[in-house]
């Protein structure tokens, strides 16, 4: 991973996955209207909110060690465009808090682990006071290495789970294996984790897993986190405008597709036309859900969600797409930067992620994301995705001095930027992991393999992008965040962390390999209206039935 | 011709110095019959065959082991397929079979009732078939060719080319294939510089069973060869010379000397593919799942993977897999006996 990107979500990380998490941020708890409902001792699933819920949540303090350059608006990350004046480093941990445990770490990680004892991981184990030793699992079959994980007997100490991996008995089994953290955490308590205790609320919601605190959340930005990037450097060669509405968009990619130049408009754009077409967003299950003239719809009986099925699927036909995505080959950020397509849509740290790359290789390249726009070419509505997307638990076999070890590691890893917690979290060992050149810290070969995600997730501030050496890179995300924060809703469920009763948890598995059939022209709109029927009479009235119900017990959070 | 009139001298050694039925004292009548659970050596006392053939016992223990370990102890844990398992109610997911609630053959209705696999199971046959009749012939055809090839040096070199490939990962032969044979491949591209249409062989839902089989040919055709041209070196020179004496042809002494030769292993392989036969491919197929869409690459062992490792449905996917297993018992039980029929030893006999 390159520098800084770090706490806003992996770059490499694969689509394959049922969805897209959150890269970044938020600010401010929402304060969580409504009564109480599921939760309760014995209760496996449901939610847990409004009084029930501020029993548990921790205490919010902010932070005021440093003040970013661009405040968090419309939900976005908040951005650092100054370099770190390695000078004047502030400290947010004053007292190494560890005693010194052994803590088991697993975790998803994307490119290849460093080795167990290096000098980054030992010089993080020395700064917080723990002996942490790493699993990193391939982040890409992550899934189906936890199932497993969990269901042994030998439970790491420390499980970090991204939330869309919450499929099939996973939440169940968390609320069976992992520890309540609400005795360490809940009120005032969190007081003796500065750092944690300016993690925002509605982050802090989300870790409420069977009615108790049981995870530290990585705090994410609700704006959509997938961003349409194309090639500015290509557009403004070739004399293209921006397209601003999906018929412009197919007129110019039949126009710009060359395909014996190997050259196509565009990669798989689906989770575009989601947002295009202002699709209720399908990173969390819960967020498939809305409430519309007092009715409970889902995302796949919306007429949007055909119509942006349709015109997928007509970008396809069309030729305009290119050959590897059809296939679902290769990397859709090595075909755009290799200029092989000219628009892809990928999690927001690509533009960081893929610009700093290619720098090192002094190339023209220069890429943007353009603004989501709606329909007929006017304002997009988009859906807001759930204000923390990772998740790591503790074993409830840990040792109450495992738990708070594993806290002061959180604590650590949730320093904000401008700290030494933070520069060593980030960057790794000054002299060994990077070295500082201009006044800006970079990465050594050592750093790069070794300071490369495995601390991502256990602990972070509240969502923020900051790259020192491409400052103009952190301004133009925070910005396209906060235009399209403008745009963004907030479904009836969110905020909230709902276990769905086990039989229904797989009702909808096969919907996006469906998606996938009609977009490539294997299957017809009309197999999916098939599907949705039969999703309906094989339980997902009931389901529909029992959100209301929570609904109805509960309240909606946002709105 | 007259490479082939001559067999090779160091094959024709090794075959000569066989003894065919030696007596059962001499070690090399132990060997041989340990192999073929031997003809009137099944008279012989249990006893005195253990003493026997003691070190031979002795040599399969750790295989036996791992078989027991690995195959016979999982066998165990098809329970689950009556039950409606979920691994996490205990603290681990041993204890928790016995905690899972009993469901009889839920499991079992709700997987016939499941469309999507019978899907997999016709695409399991067909692609089982496909690989029969396409694959299936192409190692005794490159063992024939190599055996016909006399230099050392140009044989050496031929084998190592088509072993090599046994040796890629399922990820590179699926990417090789992309790289030519893809929308974006070395082939389509040559072809739009050339001012024709661009081809995608990847991602044809209706030619993908080809595809599939045209990997594993590419893949595991050289490598399948190795017993083939065991059994060939086998066959003694004098047979040639023989035919050849009196006149037959190079075509004749393959039909009467050379494929007859063949005939047992050919038949003892057919028996195990067949008993394999729902056995078709799991990463191969995995990987280009998303390329062609489930309707044409959907297989028994990739629905059982779907459900019970993605969906976690562990009962229902181990009723599954329950059912492919009978399955295939079932037709290795039959194609021995067919081998039977045939005069052939096939993998046991009665």
């Amino acid at each position: 991973m390159t520098p800084n990107s770090a706490p806003s979500a992996p770059s490499r990380r694969s689509f394959l996955a049922s969805t897209a998490v959150a890269a970044a941020a938020v600010a401010g708890g929402t304060p969580l209207l409504a009564a109480c409902g599921g939760g309760q001792d014995g209760s496996k699933d449901g939610t847990t909110s409004g009084k029930d819920a501020q029993k548990i949540l921790p205490a919010f303090v902010a932070s005021s060690v440093v003040t970013p350059d661009l405040p968090s608006k419309n939900g976005s990350a908040a951005g650092f465009t100054r370099a770190i004046d390695l000078g004047a480093l502030k400290t947010s941990v004053p007292k190494k808090l560890g005693a010194g445990s052994g803590l088991k770490i697993m975790s998803p990680f994307w490119g290849s682990p460093p080795a167990g004892d290096n000098a980054y991981y030992t010089a993080m184990n020395e700064a917080i006071g723990v002996k942490a030793t790493w699993q990193n699992q391939d982040g890409n079959t992550y899934d189906e290495k936890l199932g497993a994980i969990l269901a042994s007997s030998d439970i790491p100490d420390v499980v970090v789970v991204p939330g869309w991996n919450l499929n099939g008995k996973i939440p169940s089994a968390i609320n069976a294996k992992f520890a309540d953290l609400g005795p360490y955490l809940s009120g005032d308590k969190v007081k003796d984790y500065p750092n944690l205790a300016a993690v925002p609320t509605d982050a802090w919601q989300r870790s409420i897993f069977g009615g108790r605190l049981r995870a530290i959340p990585m705090p994410a930005s609700y704006v959509t986190n997938i961003a349409p990037f194309y090639r500015k450097d290509v557009f403004a060669k070739k004399g293209y405008t921006l397209p601003k509405s999906p018929d412009e968009f197919l007129a110019w990619a039949k126009e710009a597709t060359d395909a014996k130049a190997k050259v196509w408009a565009c990669d798989d754009l689906k989770w575009t036309a989601f947002n295009i077409y202002g699709v209720l967003n399908g990173s969390d299950k819960a967020l498939w859900w809305d409430l519309r003239d007092g009715k409970l719809v889902n995302r796949i009986e919306t007429d949007e969600y055909l119509e942006a099925l349709e015109w997928t699927r007509k970008l396809y036909a069309a030729g305009v797409v290119h050959p590897d995505a059809k296939a679902v080959k290769g990397d859709a950020s090595n075909r755009f930067t290799a200029g092989q397509s000219l628009v892809f849509n990928g999690d927001l740290s690509y533009w960081y992620g893929s610009t700093a790359e290619q720098r090192t290789q002094k190339t023209d390249f220069e890429m943007g994301a353009f603004d989501i726009f709606g329909p007929d070419g006017g304002d997009p509505t988009l859906w807001a995705t759930q204000p923390a997307g990772i998740f790591t638990f503790v074993s409830k076999t840990a040792s109450a001095r495992q738990i708070k070890d594993f806290l002061a590691l959180a604590d650590f890893c949730a320093a904000p930027y401008g700290t030494k917690e933070y520069m060593l979290t980030v960057y790794g060992v000054e002299g060994t992991d990077y070295t500082v050149k201009n006044g800006l810290p970079t990465k050594t070969t050592k750093g790069t393999n070794e300071v490369n995600g495995a601390y991502d997730y256990t602990g972070d501030p509240a969502a923020y992008l900051a790259h020192p050496d491409l400052p103009e890179i952190a301004r133009l995300q925070v910005e396209w965040q906060q235009r399209m924060g403008a745009f963004t809703k907030k479904s009836s469920f969110y905020g909230l962390t709902i276990t769905e009763p086990n039989r229904w948890t797989n009702l909808a598995n096969d919907f996006e390999q469906l998606e996938d059939d009609i977009v490539r022209g294997r299957k017809k709109i009309a197999d999916m209206q098939q599907a949705v029927a039969d999703w309906k009479q094989k339980g997902g009235d009931d389901l529909r039935a029992w959100y209301k119900k929570l609904l109805d017990d509960n309240g909606s959070a946002a709105k | 011709m007259s490479h082939s009139t001559v067999p090779r001298s160091r094959a024709g050694a090794r075959a000569g110095s066989r003894t065919p039925d030696g007596s059962p004292a001499e070690a090399g009548g132990g060997r041989r019959a340990a192999t073929s659970t031997g003809r009137g050596t099944g008279k012989l006392p249990f006893r005195l065959r253990f003493r026997r053939d003691r070190a031979l016992v002795l040599m399969t223990l750790p295989a036996v082991a791992l078989l027991l370990v690995f195959v016979y102890v999982p066998v165990l844990g098809n329970v689950v397929a009556f039950q409606d398992y979920d691994p996490y109610l205990s603290d681990n997911g041993f204890v928790a079979m016995f905690e899972s609630p009993w469901v009889g053959l839920e499991n079992f209705q709700r997987v016939f009732a499941d469309s999507a696999f019978w899907h997999a199971v016709q695409n399991t046959f067909v692609l089982f078939l496909l690989q029969l009749v396409l694959y299936f012939p192409v190692p005794v055809a490159l063992a024939l060719l190599i055996n016909s090839v006399v230099r050392p040096r140009v044989r050496a070199v031929a084998q190592a080319v088509m072993y090599l490939p046994h040796f890629f990962s399922w990820v590179l032969v699926v990417t090789v294939f992309q790289q030519i044979f893809g929308g974006a491949g070395i082939i389509a591209q040559t072809l739009r510089r050339h001012g024709h249409q661009g081809i995608d062989l990847m991602t044809d839902p209706g030619i993908f069973k080809f595809l599939v089989t045209a990997e594993g040919v590419w893949k595991d055709a050289g490598w399948g060869i190795i017993v083939f041209l065991a059994a060939l070196s086998s066959v003694s020179p004098d047979l040639y010379e023989a035919a050849a004496m009196d006149g037959a042809g190079r075509w004749r002494r393959m039909w009467h000397i050379t494929l007859p030769a063949l005939r047992p292993v050919i038949a003892l392989l057919l028996v195990l593919r067949v008993g394999d036969a729902l056995t078709v491919g799991f990463e191969q197929l995995l990987l280009q799942r998303d390329s062609v869409g489930p309707g044409a690459s959907e297989v028994l062992d990739t629905y059982v993977w779907w459900n019970g490792i993605r969906n976690q449905d562990f009962g229902y996917a181990a009723a599954a897999g329950l059912v492919k297993g009978v399955v295939g018992l079932g037709l290795v039980l039959t194609a021995n006996k067919v081998a039977h029929l045939m005069g052939e030893q096939g993998v046991y006999e009665k």
